[in-house]
């Protein structure tokens, strides 16, 4: 996995398993280091996964849990009871979910992995082809937009679409396109993701940018001098050299993205009518925080959690499906 | 096939990582002594930004404390934003992560005293002979079945606040009527296109509230030990029919207002964008520290009533808790020390917000400031509380109100509709929490 995936070099050899010894005979110190051969990666691994099973596994089956009970705070420690599957049950008739808030939350996410990979991957382009002097200017310019907190980003959209004294509600009112009287961007679901969108790709593009723009160092120029050769124009040549050589690094940007625009949360709560106030604009993330922490009823904001969770397990697998059916197809 | 697996895990682990957003816990830890009073340290928590800066008041307080009991204090400031979330957390944690002493915001206390967390003091209070001297509606807001939770610390109230430049210069009187309210803004639109006449803020559940109350309506009632809602009455259904109205008919607030909340509501006052409107007795000082040039450009008057008289306000604050740990009764010698006499007056002076007495209250309302006896008018005559239950709670934390006036001013409903539906959400968290 490791190898495949950083990299991602178009040597086959690499993503081949260590040779494997033709059969002899069975002698004690063979089998045993057949068996060292065996439990080394996991005893490698080990101090790693007890670390993320302590951190990770255990509130993951802790919200499990608290999903299948009714939960109440009491001092010094909750009761939970255990009621099965009525949160879900809860969630799943609820209609706001299935019209509002699942829709927000694909389609939007959607957008912005679409949107973050195609715009990350022509930066990573156009740093590829800059001298190092500009590369680097650039470089620090997107890097300033990856490092900005995403509460300050967010309010920094906010001002420039606040309706009436925003820049671009001005410049909007100077085209003649909005009345500054009756227009507020953020009460419309289709505005108001469009502008969480602007802010979600304009933070996440950066780490695409950079992540890719280091594939694409790794293609050799022979390739490119050869598809030159060949009469492959440059549309070409993205297509038929670059793409394929790179894909697991696209594969790679797209499943993590796709997992981080999923559960935005900060960049939606943050915007006016976000926080609960305007239900057309709830997406998971949201609605699970005010069923948890609004209404106290934190069995069915574990729920939403686990339903998210599921979402994006069943989307990662499906990506890896793919990335390892590429692997076999290539060997 | 190994391989595989290793990855799988991997990736399921990277999931986990981004998937799980785990909420922080960073209570302090306390300092735990024994010994009567020497030793012993109180932990307190503070809400931020009630006093600009409450580090010199609360340095004095714990000398005197320090003094009388020989025990130190030690203080840590809260958000209002996030305090609730870290108030639960520390809840479940027991005894040993809650605070000695906490400053609790009334709506707050029947969710934490159902837990069983916080320490009844009806006794004490009663001892100390305080009880008759407590401002009745704030008292009332932190009594739950006869047991009162805390000492009242301070209270605040909202009515309505005035640029008197702009009413001078266009011959302008405070409004006494909601007819009289409406013909102002209407006017104030006309001549200051450029400001706002009277916001709307659909953020703001207690700019709504009074029109409610006003009309002779009520957020919701109890019945037999059950509340309902009530806020799809004919009553309130008028009163926030004239509300919203002002927006969408009368469009004295502009589209902008419709997601504001008091705090856009607090930056447009700032920026000199704003004409009149609904400002708690903490407002001017606010604004006159955000923008000087409003110096003496300011005033407030009761918010009217339908034909007279005043419509309620609610009459928020916070109240003392202290918490069922082992210092109990030296935490109660510390609220009893805030909650009273010079410590509880010098906090309402450096704050602008009024005493929790009756005694108290009423020399700051003899002082005659213009901007403060209006609101201590509004407090003492026409405060009003929200329902007083752990479910209310959670309807505020849901934005119930702010929902219905927004779908209104948005035009996604119309007033019946949008009161019907909030009716409806209120009684479902009702419902669950009886």
């Amino acid at each position: 996995m490791k190898d495949t995936l950083t990299r991602g070099g178009p040597d086959p050899q690499t993503r081949r398993p260590p040779p494997v010894q033709p059969p002899a005979p069975d002698t004690p110190a063979r089998r045993r280091k057949r068996l060292i051969t065996r439990t080394r990666p996991w005893l490698l691994l080990a101090p790693a996964l007890l670390v993320l099973a302590g951190l990770l596994l255990w509130p993951m089956i802790q919200v499990g849990k608290l999903s299948l009970q009714e939960y109440e705070v009491r001092f010094g420690g909750g009761v939970g009871t255990y009621i099965g599957l009525d949160n879900y049950a809860e969630l799943v008739s609820s209609e706001l979910l299935w019209k509002t808030v699942l829709p927000n939350t694909a389609f939007f996410a959607f957008a912005c992995v679409g949107l973050t990979v195609a715009l990350g991957t022509l930066v990573a382009l156009l740093l590829n082809r800059l001298g190092t002097t500009w590369r680097l200017i650039c470089s620090l310019a997107i890097m300033a937009a990856w490092a900005m907190p995403a509460v300050t980003g967010t309010y920094v959209w906010i001002w420039l679409f606040q309706p009436g004294d925003g820049l671009f509600s001005h410049l909007a009112e100077g085209l003649g396109l909005i009345d500054p009287e009756t227009t507020n961007w953020f009460t419309q679901r289709l505005p108001f993701y469009a502008i969480a969108t602007l802010n979600v790709v304009h933070h996440g593009f950066p780490f695409v940018a950079i992540t890719v723009l280091a594939g694409l160092l790794t293609i050799p120029k022979e390739l490119y001098e050869a598809g030159m050769i060949d009469g492959a124009n440059a549309w070409q040549r993205f297509w038929q050299i670059t793409v394929p050589t790179i894909r697991p690094v696209f594969l790679v940007v797209t499943i993590l993205s796709t997992i981080w625009d999923f559960k935005v949360f900060t960049q939606i709560f943050l915007m006016p009518g976000g926080d609960g106030s305007n239900p057309d604009v709830f997406n998971l993330g949201v609605y699970s925080y005010i069923e948890a922490f609004a209404e106290n009823d934190y069995g069915t904001g574990a729920a939403a959690a686990v339903l998210l969770t599921l979402l994006l397990l069943a989307i990662t697998i499906v990506y890896i499906r793919t990335l390892f059916r590429q692997g076999e197809e290539d060997l | 096939m190994k391989r595989r697996v290793i990855a799988a895990v991997g990736i399921g682990m990277t999931l986990g990582l981004t998937a799980t957003a785990c909420g922080g816990d960073d209570s302090g830890d306390k300092a735990k002594g024994n010994g009567s009073g020497k030793g012993k340290t109180l932990t307190v928590w503070i809400m931020e930004g009630t006093n600009p800066d409450p580090e010199p008041f609360f340095k004095e307080a714990a000398a005197a404390f320090k003094k009388q009991t020989g025990a130190s204090i030690k203080v840590e400031y809260q958000q209002w934003a996030s305090a609730q979330k870290k108030f639960t957390t520390a809840i479940e944690g027991g005894k040993d992560q809650v605070p000695d002493v906490a400053e609790v915001g009334t709506t707050w206390v029947p969710q934490f005293a159902e837990t069983g967390a916080l320490v009844d003091v009806t006794d004490k209070v009663k001892e100390s002979g305080l009880s008759d001297d407590l401002v009745a509606g704030l008292q009332d807001a932190g009594t739950l079945d006869g047991k009162q939770y805390g000492m009242p610390w301070y209270a605040g109230v909202r009515s309505i606040v005035y640029r008197t430049d702009v009413f001078d210069k266009h011959g302008l009187k405070a409004p006494t009527t909601w007819k009289e309210l409406q013909a102002t803004a209407k006017t104030l639109k006309e001549k200051e296109p450029g400001m706002v006449a009277f916001p709307v803020a659909g953020g703001a559940e207690m700019f709504a509230a009074p029109f409610v109350w006003g009309a002779g309506g009520e957020l919701a009632v109890e019945e037999g030990g059950q509340w309902k809602s009530a806020i799809n009455s004919a009553d309130a259904v008028k009163g926030i029919a004239y509300y919203t109205g002002l927006a969408t008919k009368d469009k004295v607030s502009p589209a902008k207002v419709n997601t504001w909340t008091e705090k856009e509501v607090g930056d447009a006052w700032n920026k000199g964008q704003i004409a009149m409107a609904v400002g708690g007795n903490w407002t001017p000082k606010a604004i006159m520290e955000g923008n000087p040039d409003l110096k003496g450009k300011l005033a407030a008057v009761p918010i009217p009533g339908q034909t007279g008289g005043m419509s309620k306000s609610f009459l928020g604050g916070s109240y003392l808790s202290t918490f069922q740990t082992d210092q109990q009764d030296l935490a109660w010698e510390f609220v009893k020390m805030l909650t009273t006499g010079e410590f509880a007056t010098k906090w309402a002076e450096q704050t602008n917000y009024f005493p929790g007495q009756n005694s108290e209250l009423e020399k700051v309302a003899a002082q005659k400031d213009p901007l403060v006896e209006p609101f201590a008018q509004q407090m003492m005559e026409a405060g009003a509380t929200v329902p007083k239950t752990k479910a209310y709670g959670e309807i505020q934390a849901s934005k119930v109100i702010p929902r219905m006036v927004q779908s209104i001013l948005n035009g996604k409903a119309n007033v019946q509709q949008a009161a019907d539906k909030a009716a409806k959400e209120m009684d479902a968290i009702f419902a669950k929490d009886k």
